[in-house]
This record gives C-alpha cells, sequence and structure tokens, in this order.
C-alpha cells in the first residue's frame, strides 16, 4: 500500500465545472463561464451482450457530439456504475469502457462514488441493488476498495478521487479502528494515495439525516486529499434531505463551502452539480448565476 | 460477518422492500445481528427502499415510454409498482429491461387495442434496432436449394394496427384522442434489414410470417403459391431467416 495521499501527483487548478448534458445548450460550456467538464461517460454508451458478460459500447455520435460542444475545456471524469466497493468483484464492463474512452478523449482526472451497487448472493449471478449503498467502516472494506484504488491508479496513470457519499441507512456495525464513514473515508485515502471528491451536498445531506455537525465533518474529512468540490441541490421527503440534484444549491452548502474551500490546498475545482432531467426546469439563467457564485467563491476561496 | 455476506443481507432486503433478511445462516456477530434485524423497523431503511422504489419505476417507466404514456395514472402506477416489486428497474441502462418489462406490460393488456399494439411497437422496434447493429444481408441463392428451411427472423415482427398508424401515433404524439378501433387491421413488419426497420406489410406476407413459427421447406411455401421474389425480398429485410 501507498504510504500517504496523493504522493507525487499534481492536481491543476481548473476552476469552474459543470457536467456535460447534451440537452444543455452547447453554448454555455463556451461561454467563460466554464473552465472545464466533468463527463459521466456511462451515459453516452450503451450496454451490449459480451458472452456471458456485457459491454459497455461508447455511441460514437454522441461522443462526437460532446467532444463537440466541450470544444477544449479540459475534461474529467465522474463515473457512477463501478461499483468499487461490491465484495463479489467490480465492473470490469465499465473499466473496459474507461480504457477506450480515455483513449479516445484524455482526462485530467477521475473519480467514483465510495459504495456499492451489486451484489452476488449466493454465488448466483450479480445482481443492481437499484440504489448506491455505502459501505460499513471495517477493516476488510478498507483493504477491498484500497486495494482496487491502487489498480486503477496503475491502470490510468491520471489522479483518481473518491466521494463521501450521502446516505440514508442507520450507520452500520463498524471496526473501532476505522469508526465511521468519514473513518472509512480517511483510512483509504491514507492507505492508497488516492484523492478525494469532497461533495459538500452529501455532507450536508448526511448531517440533516443523521444529526451530525456538518462542520466537525468537514473537518475531520482527509481535507489535504481533496481535489475536486461538489456542490449540488436537494429536497425535503418524507422527513429526509434527499441528494436529488433537482435545484439551486442551498445556502447552508455555499456557507460549506467557503468554510471548506481555503482548508483544501490541493482542490483543483468546483463542480455544481445537477441531474440531466432536472436541467430544463432548472432553466439557464439559475444555472449561470450558480456557476457565477462558484466562481466568486473560488476567486476568493482557493489558493493558486 | 463477511463483507460479502453484509452486503448481500443489505441489497437483498433493499431489494426485496419487505425487510426481511433472508440470509439469517450466515455467521453474524449479536451486532450485526441487531442491525439487520432492526432495519424494516427502521424509518431510516424505509426510506432507502422508497428511494430504490423510485429510481427504479424511473428507469422503467423510461423503459416502455409511449406504452406507459397511453395507460390510466393508476394502471401505469400499478404496472410499474408490480414490476419493481418483481426486481424490475434495477438496472441503468434500461434498454437491457425494455423488452423484458414491455412483455411483462402486454400481458396487462386488452388484446385487440391500440395500447396493445402500440406495446407490440416499441418491442418490435426495439428487437428490430437490436439486430440492425449486426446484421448481414443473407445470400439469396440457397433458397433455390431443394433443403432450404426458412423461420421468422430472429429480430423481427409483425404489428397490427386498428387504425391508419400514422393516424394512431399522430394521436399520441399530440395527446389528442385516439381514432375508434378499425375491423380493418393494416400490418407491418419489422425487420433488422429494412431500411427504416419496417414497412406495410401485404396481406401474403403476414400469411407467410404466421406460417413461419417453425422452420419450414422454401418449397413448400413456393408451391402454396408464394413466389420466390417475395421470399427473397422477406430475406433480405431480416423478416424471415434460413433455419439451421
Amino acid at each position: 500500500m501507498s504510504a500517504g495521499p496523493s504522493v507525487g501527483i499534481a492536481i491543476p487548478k481548473l476552476g469552474v465545472g459543470l457536467p456535460y448534458f447534451s440537452s444543455l445548450p452547447p453554448e454555455l460550456y463556451r461561454s467563460g463561464l466554464v473552465d472545464f467538464v466533468e463527463m459521466t461517460p456511462e451515459t453516452i454508451c450503451r450496454q451490449r451482450p459480451k458472452g456471458d458478460t456485457v459491454a459497455l459500447e461508447i455511441v460514437t455520435a454522441q461522443l462526437d457530439r460532446a467532444r463537440h460542444t466541450c470544444a477544449a475545456l479540459p475534461l474529467v471524469v465522474h463515473g457512477v456504475e463501478l461499483s468499487i466497493g461490491s465484495a463479489h468483484g467490480w465492473n470490469d464492463a465499465y473499466l473496459q469502457m474507461l480504457d477506450s474512452f480515455q483513449a479516445k478523449w484524455p482526462f485530467v482526472w477521475h473519480s467514483e462514488h465510495l459504495g456499492y451497487q451489486t451484489i452476488q448472493p449466493d454465488g448466483g449471478a450479480t445482481l443492481e441493488v437499484g440504489v448506491p449503498l455505502p459501505l460499513p467502516p471495517t477493516r476488510e472494506a478498507v483493504d477491498l476498495v484500497a486495494g482496487r484504488v491502487l489498480e486503477i491508479q496503475d491502470r490510468y496513470r491520471v489522479p483518481f478521487l473518491l466521494e463521501n457519499p450521502a446516505y440514508y441507512l442507520p450507520d452500520p456495525p463498524a471496526d473501532p479502528e476505522v469508526g465511521d464513514d468519514i473513518g472509512l473515508m480517511r483510512t483509504i485515502t491514507q492507505s492508497s494515495g488516492c484523492f478525494q471528491l469532497l461533495d459538500l451536498h452529501n455532507i450536508y445531506c448526511n448531517a440533516i439525516n443523521h444529526e451530525v455537525d456538518p462542520l466537525s465533518a468537514i473537518d475531520r474529512m482527509p481535507l489535504n486529499a481533496v481535489a475536486e468540490i461538489h456542490v449540488a441541490g436537494g429536497s425535503w421527503n418524507d422527513g429526509f434531505w434527499m441528494d436529488a440534484h433537482d435545484g439551486r444549491v442551498p445556502e447552508a452548502v455555499w456557507e460549506l463551502l467557503e468554510y471548506a474551500l481555503p482548508r483544501c490546498p490541493l482542490a483543483g475545482g468546483v463542480v455544481f452539480e445537477m441531474l440531466d432531467s432536472h436541467a430544463e426546469r432548472l432553466g439557464i439563467d439559475a444555472i449561470e448565476q450558480e456557476l457565477l457564485r462558484v466562481r466568486k467563491t473560488w476567486d476568493r476561496c482557493a489558493r493558486g | 460477518m463477511a463483507l460479502r455476506d453484509f452486503q448481500n443481507a443489505i441489497g437483498t432486503m433493499v431489494r426485496a422492500s419487505d425487510g426481511r433478511d433472508r440470509l439469517k445462516d450466515r455467521k453474524v456477530t449479536p451486532t450485526e445481528s441487531s442491525y439487520l434485524s432492526s432495519l424494516p423497523e427502521n424509518a431510516a431503511f424505509r426510506f432507502t427502499v422508497k428511494v430504490q422504489r423510485s429510481w427504479c419505476a424511473g428507469r422503467a417507466a423510461k423503459a416502455a415510454f409511449l406504452t406507459l404514456s397511453m395507460l390510466p395514472d393508476e394502471t401505469r402506477r400499478q404496472l410499474l409498482n408490480d414490476w419493481t416489486s418483481l426486481g424490475g428497474g434495477t438496472q441503468s441502462f434500461v434498454a437491457a429491461e425494455s423488452a423484458a418489462f414491455l412483455e411483462f406490460i402486454s400481458r396487462h393488456l386488452e388484446n385487440p387495442s391500440h395500447e396493445f399494439t402500440v406495446c407490440m411497437l416499441e418491442m418490435a422496434a426495439l428487437r428490430a434496432n437490436e439486430g440492425a447493429r449486426h446484421f448481414a444481408r443473407p445470400n439469396p441463392i440457397n433458397l433455390d436449394s431443394q433443403q432450404c428451411l426458412l423461420q421468422r427472423g430472429n429480430y423481427a415482427g409483425l404489428v397490427r394496427f386498428h387504425a391508419q398508424p400514422q393516424q394512431l401515433l399522430d394521436a399520441l404524439m399530440k395527446k389528442e384522442p385516439l381514432p375508434p378501433m378499425s375491423s380493418n387491421a393494416t400490418a407491418l413488419l419489422f425487420g433488422p434489414g429494412l431500411d427504416r426497420l419496417y414497412r406495410t406489410a401485404s396481406r401474403k406476407e403476414v400469411i407467410v410470417y404466421e406460417k413461419l413459427t417453425a422452420p419450414t421447406p422454401a418449397t413448400l411455401l413456393v408451391g402454396e403459391g408464394f413466389n420466390r421474389e417475395s421470399l427473397q425480398d422477406l430475406l433480405e429485410g431480416g423478416i424471415v431467416e434460413y433455419a439451421r
């Protein structure tokens, strides 16, 4: 295992980022409001059978369109399909697709969510759970994910980031030396040398739903390993604050950004996240306003 | 408890939604046992299940968009609920389960009806599109062989419309009242080798297609009055194929 977080890899200061959605006007990506684009490559893929398994195939026309839209903006990748924490095995099809994607469109760094979304009960077929679930903070989970991170770093040779997840399940049984979800993130980044994608809206969700102090949670994160920050909106549902990415960033999350950004010396960019399905309803004016506010905070708080 | 068993327990409980731990025979510590058995009554667990159901229903709704859009709200909700209860909607790539969901829906629709037609249309278009990716036009020379057997194309379909197809689809797209059911059906053939993946079927073509539920000698079809050119046309469109 590596000696510590982020050894010997430089994170460039990119600035303000926006996810790529084909539904948004291409001009938005060339307006000067966006310094870099964050792409989830699975969104331009289709699944096809490959023997007993499946393959993710990049749809060339959609890739071309994305490249044309984003023109010369630096690219980072934010994956959702790897299931890096699944004990039965991760998603090989995702990695094979990412190999091909990197060859076609190189990215500055890439990230995944710290969690799992597939299981394999009784050694049978792999099943998708349907939602990502949090890993228990145990030594076994640390070793599993840290080992896979090392493989990924070796395979892609660009910085790899793990995102702290939002979760609703009650805290699972933990190994004392790992402690909780934050201890899990700390231990994995320390033992694998990977970076963190600090999702402040996920911190905010967990703070509300699990009744913890968000600033203390941020303080306990491995801030020296944070390479990227996410801000997003959410909404109430059944008494829970949902990580729905369905609206503007709450004022409390902006305050968390003001607090966290100066404490993350390596942070290379801040992304305003939303779901494609909500982008149209949100409207271009609102998206531009959120991007401007990210920039204002970035210019004031990020260390160059 | 091993991580794999823990994930299987939680994942299965979330998928099953009733919160029942189906892995009770695993080695668990008292803490783990207490955690798992407390979940069904836990509001946060139930909310996780609710989110899972909502995501799954959202994915499934995309997988059968046209057909579901024709159904009354209550029927649509019930079908989505039944499908997600069976474990549907979990796959991120909706196309992977579109065919299975459409087939599930078709079993709950009146036949004939416009709804059933549109369901068959979505299935046939999906299938033909899937086949088109690797369709190779077969050599028609084998049609002349005495041993030639023909069957329905693996990626082909036949859909009966009980109104003019364009009229029905226009009404659907514009959210206008659907045309009345007509006793004269118009049939469309779908095949991976067709220019737009479909075309109108002649009466004779419908008869051939319906006949080919099992491998049938081409000579028999010719003997019954189907001409070779028509068979070649069906073959090149992927509507029929050589049986091996």
